[in-house]
């Protein structure tokens, strides 16, 4: 079940699949530079309440995104 | 001379490691973009190589025209045969985001013929926590030298010197070719992404602490409170812990003025060093130990790791006015004062969103504003009780006008961010959360104390000047016998008819224009017009005097409202146009907001008089 990486609740992990098209081509690539390549674990370490930006874990580094970019980064949850 | 290029993700060390090898004082914090201009200066232990600071970038294919311009910096320095070997900074505690750049960075150096030495920093840290790092073998799988140092602790800096000399040394700079000269940037993420996994640490240890410290101050309960005390430490450390240190430079220019004045041999001497020098050198002195103090604390709060969050907190409620989470340092700062709050607008990544925040920094409330607030309440609104004695009118009155600031910059964000989409200098949020560290002290006493003097002599030359000529025009052709036939009075009784549709006289018309250097002149000026010694001190009796002047409620509503939007401010005007590189933004705001506060003052004006009679 594929699902957008905002939907991520804190303490879930995802497999990242891709990303969908709304994304800007250089914010992908950026994205993909900072580690969220797909097939990449990303753990979800805390989402603060009122639509704050979330802030995910990926291979040792912690970054925040928001929901203008997260949503467009598509996962698979992992079990 | 030979010319060595320093550059590195984000928040890897390059600045504290230029710091320290060149003796110099970069500003280093714990915060990604601190760095925005290019810097260099001599190795302190070889002076005939000079290290060059470059910003911080995740990679070498720009996303935003700022980033483009760093780039473009870079790649012009390898065909500089100046340059005899590149730097490369990674944070060995967060390998993948640096690795990709590294071997962006290895492969361009390649192609222009360029030694780069890749320097694995803040070693120290992966020691405290005992991980291994396979240093050799990440070297052979780059194809570039790598050199563990810690900037903090001064581990392996000996070596790298060492390297480096050689370097600089060698005669034959060309580099055999490297096995990434021909790689296309797809191949290289790829590449960076399987060394990060194969060389870097295991598991999460590393970011255990920062996580378990997040849940805190990143809780909606924990977090909101800790938030709200910050903000309230803040405000009050600003206001309690600068006043003594203002009170003192006040009293030790007025000892001094005293002093010295009797002592010059001509009456214009006299005059002119009192009113003209020592009154203009007061008024931006006067700043400079809120802007010591503002900038430590945000110094703190950077390099502690908190501004991350804070900024993570604000975001979306900014985000509706156009702006990001980043703004909301400078905006609190500009509450204090506009100068500190420009300054912090540095490490706003978006360019469209740096702009959008020094459009909302001179709207903020800033102290300046605060005598000029209480004089105008104090003259015009009843000092009467409501709610037995629970709300007072003049409080009431206060607040009200910090928050119609504070309303007035969120609106303009708002609406201009509205009004033009702008796709190409703007850059969605995304923040690399910084790992939370305990802050060095000095390094932030010491940025302090250079932005302070910073603030001193670009700001302090264009002051002196501004109030130099506002005292001849107030001093000449009567010599100072009274301010309503000098120049300066001719002039306020020319533009009189300007005033009047807000019901106020020449007097307070030559009061408004001598407070374009800055606000709080408007006290001091009235005093001198209503024949009021030390006003700023005292301000009842030039209280009593408006009151008896007659002049009505409606002008000193609309009063404050020109003092709340109009942006007059010379020092705020000088950094300004300093930090956005561009005049044309400091006299476009001075333009749009002067008419803007005129235009509402007379509203403000017509509409109580309505509302009154
Ligand atoms: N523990 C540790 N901390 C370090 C080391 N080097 C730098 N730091 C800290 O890392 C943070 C970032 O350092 P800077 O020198 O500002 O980083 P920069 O690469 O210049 O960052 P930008 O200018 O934003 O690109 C600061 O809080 C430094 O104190 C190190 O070797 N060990
Ligand atoms: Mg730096």
């Amino acid at each position: 079940m594929t699902q957008s990486l905002w939907a991520l609740r804190a303490g879930e992990s995802a497999r990242i699949t891709g990303y969908d098209n709304a994304l800007a081509e250089s914010y992908r690539i950026r994205l993909m530079e900072l580690g969220f390549h797909v097939n990449e674990e990303v753990t979800c370490v805390q989402s603060p309440s009122l639509g704050a930006p979330k802030v995910f874990r990926v291979s040792n580094t912690v970054f925040s995104l928001d929901d203008e970019v997260a949503s467009h980064i598509l996962v698979e949850p992992s079990a | 001379m030979s010319k060595i290029v320093l550059v590195g993700s984000p928040n890897s060390g390059k600045s504290l490691l230029f710091n320290r090898l060149t003796g110099l004082q970069q500003k280093v914090a714990n915060f990604p973009g601190i760095t925005v201009d290019v810097a260099s200066g001599k190795l302190a232990h070889a002076p005939d190589l000079e290290l060059v600071d470059y910003p911080g970038t995740y990679s070498l294919q720009p996303i935003s025209g700022e980033e483009q311009v760093a780039v473009a910096q870079f790649t012009a320095s390898l065909d500089d045969p100046n340059v005899s070997q590149v730097l490369c900074v990674i944070d060995v505690t967060r390998l993948e985001k640096s690795l990709y750049f590294t071997l962006q960075v290895i492969r361009e150096c390649a192609r222009h013929g360029k030694p780069v030495i890749v320097i694995g920093n803040m070693i120290d840290v992966l020691h405290r926590h005992a991980i291994e790092f396979d240093t050799a073998g990440l070297a052979v799988a780059l194809g570039a030298p790598l050199l563990p140092i810690s900037a903090r602790s001064g581990e392996g800096l000996d070596t790298l010197l060492e390297t480096v000399r050689e370097n600089a040394g060698r005669q034959d700079n060309s580099i055999d070719g490297n096995q990434w000269s021909d790689t296309p940037d797809v191949l290289l993420r790829g590449t960076a992404h399987q060394l990060a996994r194969q060389f870097g640490p295991r598991g999460d240890i590393l970011v255990r602490t920062q996580s378990r410290l997040d849940s805190f101050f990143l809780h909606t309960g924990t977090g909101g409170l800790i938030f709200f005390s910050i903000m309230f430490l803040l405000f009050q450390s600003i206001f309690t812990w600068s006043a003594p240190v203002m009170d003192a430079i006040e009293a030790g220019l007025g000892a001094l003025s005293n002093w010295v004045v009797p002592a010059l041999p001509h009456q214009i001497m006299r005059d002119f060093t009192a009113d003209a020098i020592f009154s203009g050198i007061g008024a931006f002195l006067v700043f400079v130990p809120q802007i010591f103090v503002l900038t430590v604390i945000i110094g703190i709060l950077e390099d502690s790791g908190y501004m991350a969050r804070a900024a993570l907190i604000c975001h979306r409620p900014l985000r509706i006015f156009g702006l990001t989470g980043k703004s909301f340092i400078p905006m609190l700062s500009g509450v204090a004062c506009a100068i500190p709050g420009i300054y912090a607008a540095r490490s706003i990544d978006s360019p469209r969103k740096r702009l959008l925040t020094y459009l909302a920094i001179p709207l903020m409330p800033c102290s300046a504003r605060l005598p000029v607030y209480t004089l105008l309440i104090a003259a015009f609104i009843p000092n009467t009780t409501a709610l037995g004695g629970l709300i007072g009118l003049q409080g009431l009155a206060m607040f009200l006008t910090y928050f119609f600031g504070l309303f007035c910059g969120l609106l303009v964000t708002g609406l201009v961010s509205r009004m033009s989409e702008d796709r190409f200098t703007d850059v969605p949020f995304v923040l690399e959360m910084p790992p939370y560290r305990m802050p060095s002290w000095k390094p932030l006493l010491r940025n302090a104390w250079n932005r302070s003097k910073h603030f001193v002599t670009k700001a302090g030359a264009i002051i002196l000047a501004v109030t130099v000529v506002i005292w001849i025009l107030g001093y000449f052709p009567n010599y100072g016998a009274s301010l309503g036939d000098s120049w300066l009075g001719t002039f306020g009784h020319i533009v009189e008819p300007l005033f009047a549709p807000l019901g106020l006289d020449w007097r307070y018309g030559v009061a408004i224009m001598t407070s374009f250097l800055a606000r709080e002149v408007f006290v001091g000026t009235l005093g001198t017009m209503f024949g009021i010694e030390g006003a700023e001190e005292n301000m009842v009796p030039l209280v009593d005097s408006i009151q008896v002047s007659g002049l009505s409620i409606a002008s000193g509503v609309a009063l404050l409202v020109f003092f709340a939007i109009a942006l007059m401010c010379v020092s705020t005007m000088a950094i300004l146009s300093r930090e956005s590189r561009s005049n044309v933004l400091a006299l476009k705001l001075f333009a749009a907001y002067g008419i803007a506060a005129y235009i509402l003052a007379v509203l403000t004006y017509q509409l109580v008089s309505l509302l009154a009679s």
